[in-house]
């Protein structure tokens, strides 16, 4: 499902170069759900970034889903992006003017299309996560949960075989949000989808079946090729 | 949910940034409408309204051009006038046996009453209005009752009695003739179509004639000339339906205030002074115009040459003087339309600088739809698409505005020019100002639209702080 190699991403600032992220090799297969963590500023949301298609790194391999990222154009990227991922956001990203239920077709619109039974299928995920009386409610009008569970049927709207989490418990209690987490576990296993979460939250890596320590994965200049990635499993 | 559905929720949330934008594209195309439709009414109505006035005489000293607004278009005042005698020579050659005939007809006319409460103008003449006169090559159509009765031979009649009144007082006679009296029988009225739709007139109602014109400072009334409305004319789309017939000889009577109703001919060197005790003709009765139709080609050399070096007359040719006016028009029109133009641009400008101005506060939404699958041209779409929904309910609301403004300017604009707006026409152009407004919205909206499909996503779906 995702293979990387040898990728590298930097910023430059002026004369001095800022290395965000750097994966020597980093393979997780169709249907695992990964935890992948690290310090602040280790490159956690680069890496994410990356396996969205939305960055593009310096140089490596990407292999995301079926495509190769690094060969494909922007808008290959957005369209693969839009049809096979699934993404949410520590602040959920929901847009603001529009309601749940239009968020939720955002999805559709910008993925496999919002034509069709796309409306039936949005309102069913949203039934599905307990929010059928909250449709049309605009965010500013739910809680911070409810956002979340809002957050997570716009990704799955597509139904993407990569769902893709950036520290999705936000900062809501870690009780109500595990157990939102724990269902959207549930709904990628049960449909074999592939779940990538960046998390510093320890609670919520035990869920995952694998964690991945991203300092491990690093490349460091001096020692880049014969680093290996250290994995730790459950 | 679609691409203009995005697009129009942005302009929504933003609503008072989106009504004032559209405010400029509404007067934008309001003024660019208004200026075509009057144009366009103007040149149909002028040139419709010709139809039967083939040639007008009138006084010297005036531009043709005022003539025929004046006489056809009820535009402004009477610009001078003219003795009955103009009349009678055209009426005389007519016919006779060994000149050739000039007119089928020629029809005096005298203006310079309203009707109370209305400034509706008042045109004194005679019957040949309704029998002879030809609108479009027909007479003038009643929908109700029929002409009044007032002949040319009663006029000449009146004309009579009126100077011979006028010079026994003048001469100082012991017995001085009686001053003809107003006829019961004269008291008839013919009113055009729209007269009677907007003043509700019936056959039977009765109108008060006012000297002069509404509010202005000598003006009264009338009562013991109030003529009862014996005929409603069909509408004809021309400023004849905006007319109130009465026959010449109230007007005479009652405009008859210390002899003005003839007009002196001064001989050189004599003052006026002098003219106010000099004896009167019947023939120097003052008209305002005369209305005639050539019998052809011929006819109208002859008239040409007649009244090329008359010394107190000349005729004017509608059908000469119109086109050329409707040119200057069109000029004019054409310099407005380019001011029309400007203030779309400006419009134009105030749209890009509007949604240009919103791109910052926008650029974590937009990577947000990006990070969902949006490509680049897809932002580009939705963005294009609040620029151009926003100039196309500005254009249709600047067509609604144009509208109005023809339904509660109308009385002022015929006043004014004669031009009888009707807002309830639409035409064709309309949904081509419409799509043009929306196609200039579309490319005022590029530049902010290209910025916001260039918006980085990863930096602006950033969760650093
Ligand atoms: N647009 C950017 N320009 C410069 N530096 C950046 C940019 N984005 C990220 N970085 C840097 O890259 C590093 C990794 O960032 P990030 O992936 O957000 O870290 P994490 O998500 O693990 O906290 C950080 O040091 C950050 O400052
Ligand atoms: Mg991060």
């Amino acid at each position: 499902m995702i293979h990387l190699r040898d990728v590298q991403k930097s910023y430059s600032r002026g004369d001095q170069t800022v290395l965000a992220c750097a994966v020597d090799r980093l393979d997780i297969e169709s249907g695992e759900q990964v935890a992948l963590i690290g310090r602040s500023g280790t490159g956690k949301t680069t890496v994410l970034h990356i396996l969205a298609g939305i960055l593009r790194p310096d140089r490596g391999e990407i292999d995301v889903a079926g495509a190769r990222l690094d060969k494909l154009g922007e808008a290959a990227r957005d369209n693969h992006r839009g049809r096979n991922i699934g993404m949410v956001y520590q602040t959920f990203n929901l847009l603001q003017p529009f309601t749940a239920l239009e968020n939720v077709l955002m999805g559709a619109l910008f993925g496999r299309g919002a034509g069709g039974d796309a409306k039936e299928r949005a309102a069913a995920l949203l039934e599905k996560v307990g929010l059928g009386d909250r449709m049309h409610h605009r965010p500013g009008e739910l809680s911070v949960g409810q956002v979340q569970r809002v957050a997570i049927c716009r990704a799955l709207i597509n139904d993407p075989q990569l769902i893709l989490m950036d520290e999705p418990l936000g900062n809501q209690d870690k009780a109500t949000g595990g157990q939102v987490l724990d269902m959207m576990l549930q709904i990628a296993s049960d449909n074999d989808k592939t779940v990538v979460m960046v998390t510093h939250d320890p609670g919520s890596a035990e869920r995952m079946q694998r964690t991945v320590d991203l300092a491990t994965l690093r490349g460091d200049t001096a020692t880049s090729s014969g680093a290996t990635s250290v994995e730790t499993s459950r | 949910m679609k691409l203009i559905s995005i697009s129009l929720r942005n302009l929504r949330i933003r609503l008072v940034a989106t009504v004032l934008t559209m405010m400029s594209i509404i007067v934008a195309t309001a003024l660019y409408a208004a200026i075509l439709v009057m144009a366009e009414q103007t040149e149909a109505r002028y040139e419709g309204s010709i139809g039967g006035f083939q040639a007008i005489a009138g006084p010297n000293g005036t531009s043709e051009l005022e003539l025929v607004l004046n006489t056809i278009f009820n535009v402004g005042e009477a610009s001078g006038r003219i003795p009955l005698e103009v009349c009678e020579q055209l009426r005389k050659s007519r016919g006779s046996r060994f000149r050739r005939s000039q007119v089928r007809y020629a029809i005096p006319q005298a203006r310079g009453d309203s009707i109370s409460r209305f400034n509706f103008p008042v045109v004194a003449t005679i019957d040949e209005m309704f029998s002879k006169f030809e609108w479009k090559r027909e007479p003038l159509q009643f929908a109700e009752g029929g002409p009044f009765e007032y002949s040319w031979d009663e006029l000449v009649a009146l004309a009579t009695g009126l100077a011979a009144h006028e010079n026994g007082k003048r001469a100082g006679d012991e017995v001085i003739p009686e001053r003809p009296l107003l006829q019961k029988k004269w008291k008839q009225a013919v009113v055009g179509a729209r007269v009677a739709r907007s003043l509700k007139l019936k056959i039977g109602d009765v109108v008060v004639p006012v000297h002069g014109k509404l509010g202005e400072y000598d003006t009264h009334e009338h009562p013991e000339a109030a003529c009862a409305i014996v005929g409603i004319l069909e509408p004809t789309n021309s400023p004849i339906d905006s007319t109130i017939y009465l026959p010449i000889g109230i007007h005479l009577l009652i405009d008859g205030h210390a002899g003005g109703v003839f007009i002196n001919k001064l001989g050189a060197g004599q003052s006026p002074v002098k003219a106010e005790s000099m004896p009167v003709d019947p023939m120097r009765i003052a008209l305002t115009a005369v209305i005639c139709d050539p019998l052809d080609h011929m006819g109208s050399q002859i008239l040409r040459k007649q009244f090329g070096s008359h010394e107190e007359a000349q005729v004017a040719w509608p059908q000469d003087v119109v086109p050329k006016f409707l040119r200057q028009i069109g000029n004019a029109a054409d310099a407005l339309a380019v001011i029309a133009w400007l203030v779309l641009l400006v419009a134009a400008v105030s749209i890009t600088v509007a949604i240009y101005n919103t791109m910052n506060e926008r650029r974590r939404e937009i990577a947000i739809m990006r990070s969902l699958g949006a490509r680049r041209f897809q932002i580009l779409a939705i963005i294009t698409g609040e620029a151009t929904l926003l100039s196309f309910f500005g254009a249709v609301l600047g067509l609604v505005a144009c509208h109005s403004a023809e339904y509660f300017m109308q009385p002022t604009v015929e006043d004014l020019t004669g031009v009888y707006l009707d807002w309830t026409l639409f035409k064709v152009w309309e949904l081509w100002l419409v799509l043009g407004v929306s196609g200039i919205g579309a490319i005022a909206g590029l530049a902010p639209a290209v910025k916001g499909s260039m918006t980085q996503v990863a930096d602006n779906l950033a969760q650093n702080y």
